[in-house]
């Protein structure tokens, strides 16, 4: 089992923020506040300037939120951003009829059932390649962004009128899918201290819920958590636990990763595709290629046309078909002990690290340059000519230029190392040995060394 | 309910609804009734993209307006013609400038893009159409321009090829400057009017035979000193030329500009002395203004005032006769 005494329980070591977490009020308040900038940002997106770096609703999405997000929140604390989310909010609220405390016994909805075939991550990695084909467009179109929000708003309240809970987070929303899969890195937890106290608790609160709070609204049993993935860190269950079992673990990264009995095709291909698309957007927005930029921007249809069939080959046939040659390498090293398709999900998970460091590299590169344009967004929202905090002329100011491929390379090297060193606890897992481990490892650590020295070369040139 | 529960549906409700309806109705409904400038948005895409949304602007006479171009795509520079002296250098993608002016005469005003933004960039324009607010419906037409007229009851066409002929000796401005006390000149060769409507090689044969002791290449020299005489232009001629004509034409007027490989027909060399000497300069000036047909030399005439024009045309004989004083 983990190793439990480097866990560390915060909520004991912080009764404060035991107190703000229990609180009912703290997630709402959270999310009125992303709601208003949520709003604000539909509000310059329709109504603004059309010149991307001048909207608000561009700068503050694609820059200032996907910074935090990617660099800082789902790294160091996973999910957490799930749980001050604006787009499931109204859809919440409206269930529960109420936004802070609870006052109805059941949640209201037409209490459909979601299809089983549906309760997997399939949806949100086709709803990620669908955004991502058109992510040229969306990250520079104010209007396209706004609707794309909106009608991700709109799905929210709809499938909370007819399923319960958070439908919408944990089997639709295509951010969703990547945040948890890479939230399964994060040093960050929630589990319960004592799993044997909720085997003998019959009540099982947490799951049904009592007059503190709602049942998890992920859909969750905390009492047999093991990873980040479906755990929004909403703190419901922290709230209805009268065993106070519930802890907010510090743990050491990637604790989830080896996991190996939860591990699944449909995660292992979001593992593919969100690498593979961090190289897209790297060779399509860095890379000296400007016919390709001009595809992806639909300059015209058969152009767009052939970069989406390009791209999608890419994501879904030529990655995954590369590392299988490599995984097969691994399963004939290993005898062929276990079923191929196995080794070939399990290794997929050596991925996740590195998918996630591609990405923070990618983004601390455009995020640090693009930056200042949220000072002057911030005083001019809609490029109306505003100027609210007097910062309105605040110039564009590249943060730190000479520093980002240094960032960028600590970053994908820590990713690697991170990397291989969960491929070899997965192939441990799988072979026991040290030596044989090792053996069977070594094909994945060569094609995480490939992949990372295509990502060197792409930011440092 | 609790206070609290109140409170978050308070807010609730002043994000979803307070919130729209506050910012929208401030800028559409109480700004404009509060404030009597009125601020045109414009985007500048390249031409090909679209060139300036919008593309036509209404406004009243007399009443300030505010004109904010955002540069969509490339680097594009904004002027407002005729005779406005509006205009911004350049503005970066992204980037917003702003132009605030007072139309005082109803008429038609455009504003085009002087920077060179595509192969296309002389396509870049939009028209503003700026009414007399007591009567609206009227909106003056441009008058037809009397040089023009006069080309054409010549009997003049301001299309026909132009061939010059080759000239041994370059004439000089600054040679005809210490000749120009010896030399016997008409009164009549030294005046703009005539100037304007004849060409160099014209007053040489005037020239030619009251000073017969004159070499032609001794009078072409005085001759490019007359055409100095009356010049209009000014510094801001010199930038007006580079924005718009330099493109094709090139800066010294050597006629290989960076876009001059891109044009119909090979643009016009004003620095070759032999071209320029049997050039009538009402003849540039109805080119300049109505543009060359099927050369795609663009109109300039909804640009430029009139005054302006015959600057540039004064420019180009200084390219002519002169191209040192260009520097
Ligand atoms: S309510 Fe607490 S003790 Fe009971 S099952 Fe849930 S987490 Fe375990
Ligand atoms: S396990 Fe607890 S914190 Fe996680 S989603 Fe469920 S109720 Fe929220």
């Amino acid at each position: 089992m983990l190793n439990q005494k480097r866990h560390v329980d915060l909520l004991t070591a912080f009764p404060i923020l035991k107190r703000l977490l229990r609180s009912r009020s703290f997630q709402p308040g959270m999310m009125l506040l992303t709601l208003f900038v949520f709003t604000l940002v539909i509000l310059t997106g329709l109504f603004g300037t059309p010149a991307g770096s001048r909207n608000f609703g561009i700068i503050f999405v694609w820059i200032v939120w996907w910074g935090l997000l990617i660099i800082m929140l789902v790294p160091f604390m996973g999910r957490f951003w799930c749980s001050i989310c604006p787009i499931p909010a109204p859809g919440e609220w409206l269930q529960r009829r109420n936004i802070i405390t609870k006052r109805l016994p059941k949640l209201r909805t037409l209490n459909k059932r979601w299809p089983r075939r549906f309760k997997n991550m399939w949806l949100q990695n086709f709803g990620f390649l669908a955004v991502a084909l058109f992510s040229v467009i969306i990250l520079t179109r104010p209007q396209v962004s706004a609707w794309l929000l909106l009608s991700f708003i709109m799905l929210g309240v709809v499938l909370s009128v007819f399923y319960k809970n958070r439908v919408f987070c944990r089997y639709v929303c295509p951010v969703g899918g990547f945040i948890g899969l890479y939230s399964m890195t994060s040093p960050l937890e929630v589990r319960v201290n004592d799993p044997s106290v909720c085997l003998t608790h019959t009540s099982k609160d947490c799951v049904t819920g009592n007059e503190y709070g709602y049942g998890c609204p992920w859909m969750v049993y905390p009492g047999r958590l093991d990873r980040n993935i479906d755990c929004g860190m909403c703190m419901e269950c922290l709230k209805t636990c009268p065993k106070n079992n519930i802890a907010l673990n510090l743990r050491p990264f990637g604790t989830d990763l080896t996991v190996q009995k939860a591990h699944k095709l449909d995660e292992a291909y979001k593992a593919f595709i969100m690498l593979a698309c961090a190289m897209v957007y790297s060779i399509v927005l860095l890379g000296p290629w400007g016919e390709l930029k001009n595809a992806a921007n639909m300059q015209s249809l058969p152009h767009w046309l052939a970069y989406a069939t390009g791209f999608l080959t890419f994501v879904l046939v030529l990655v995954p078909g590369i590392f299988g040659v490599f995984s097969s390498a691994s399963w004939l090293l290993m005898k062929r002990s276990l079923p191929l398709r196995k080794v070939f999900i399990d290794f997929a998970y050596t991925l996740v690290p590195m998918g996630l460091a591609a990405w923070v590299a990618f983004s601390l590169g455009f995020v640090l340059i693009n930056g200042s344009y949220a000072l002057s967004v911030l005083s001019d929202p809609f490029g109306w000519g505003w100027n609210l905090f007097g910062t309105a002329e605040a110039p564009w100011v590249p943060a730190a230029p000479q520093l980002i491929a240094f960032l960028q390379t600590g970053v994908l090297v820590a990713g690697l190392l991170f990397s291989v060193q969960t491929g070899y606890k997965i192939a441990r897992e799988q072979v026991g040995r040290h030596r044989k481990a090792f053996t069977v490892m070594l094909p994945n650590s060569f094609f995480l060394t490939l992949v990372t020295v295509v990502f060197m070369w792409l930011y440092l040139g | 309910m609790t206070f609290r529960e109140a409170a978050a549906r308070t807010i609730l409700v002043v994000i979803l609804l307070g919130l729209p309806i506050g910012i929208l109705g401030y800028r559409y409904v109480l700004q404009p009734f509060l404030s009597p400038e009125t601020t045109f948005e414009v985007q500048a895409y390249a031409p090909e993209s679209g060139g300036f949304s919008p593309a036509v602007i209404q406004v009243e006479a007399g009443k300030e307006v505010t004109l904010r171009f955002t540069s969509m795509d490339v680097t594009h520079g904004v002027a407002i013609g005729p005779g406005l002296d509006a205009a911004i250098d350049h503005i970066d993608p992204g980037e917003q400038g702003e132009i605030t002016l007072t139309f005082d005469k109803p008429g038609t005003y455009t504003y085009y893009c002087t920077t060179w933004c595509s192969a296309d960039h002389w396509r870049m324009r939009g028209i503003i159409e700026v009414r007399d607010p007591v009567n609206p419906d009227l909106l003056p037409q441009v008058q037809s321009d009397p040089v023009i007229e006069g080309l054409l009851e010549e009997g003049i066409d301001i299309d026909a090829d132009h061939e010059g002929e080759a000239l041994a000796i370059a004439p000089s401005a600054a040679r005809g400057g210490d000749l120009i006390e010896s030399v016997i000149v008409p009164d009549e060769v030294r005046q703009v009017d005539w100037q304007r409507t004849h060409s160099p090689a014209e007053a040489l044969t005037i020239l030619q035979t009251q000073n017969a002791s004159y070499s032609d290449a001794e009078l072409r020299d005085v001759i490019a000193y007359l055409w100095m005489l009356n010049t209009t232009s000014t510094v801001d001629t010199i930038q007006t030329y580079n924005q718009n004509c330099a493109a094709c034409h090139g800066e010294s007027g050597n006629g290989a500009g960076p876009a001059a490989y891109l044009t119909a027909d090979v643009p016009a060399v004003f620095d070759d002395p032999g071209y320029m000497f049997s050039m009538r300069a009402d003849v540039l000036y109805a080119k300049i203004r109505r543009g060359g047909m099927g050369t795609d030399m663009p109109n300039f005439g909804t640009l430029f005032t009139r005054e302006e024009t015959w600057a540039l045309v004064d420019y180009l004989w200084l390219l002519a006769f002169e191209p040192t004083l260009n520097e």
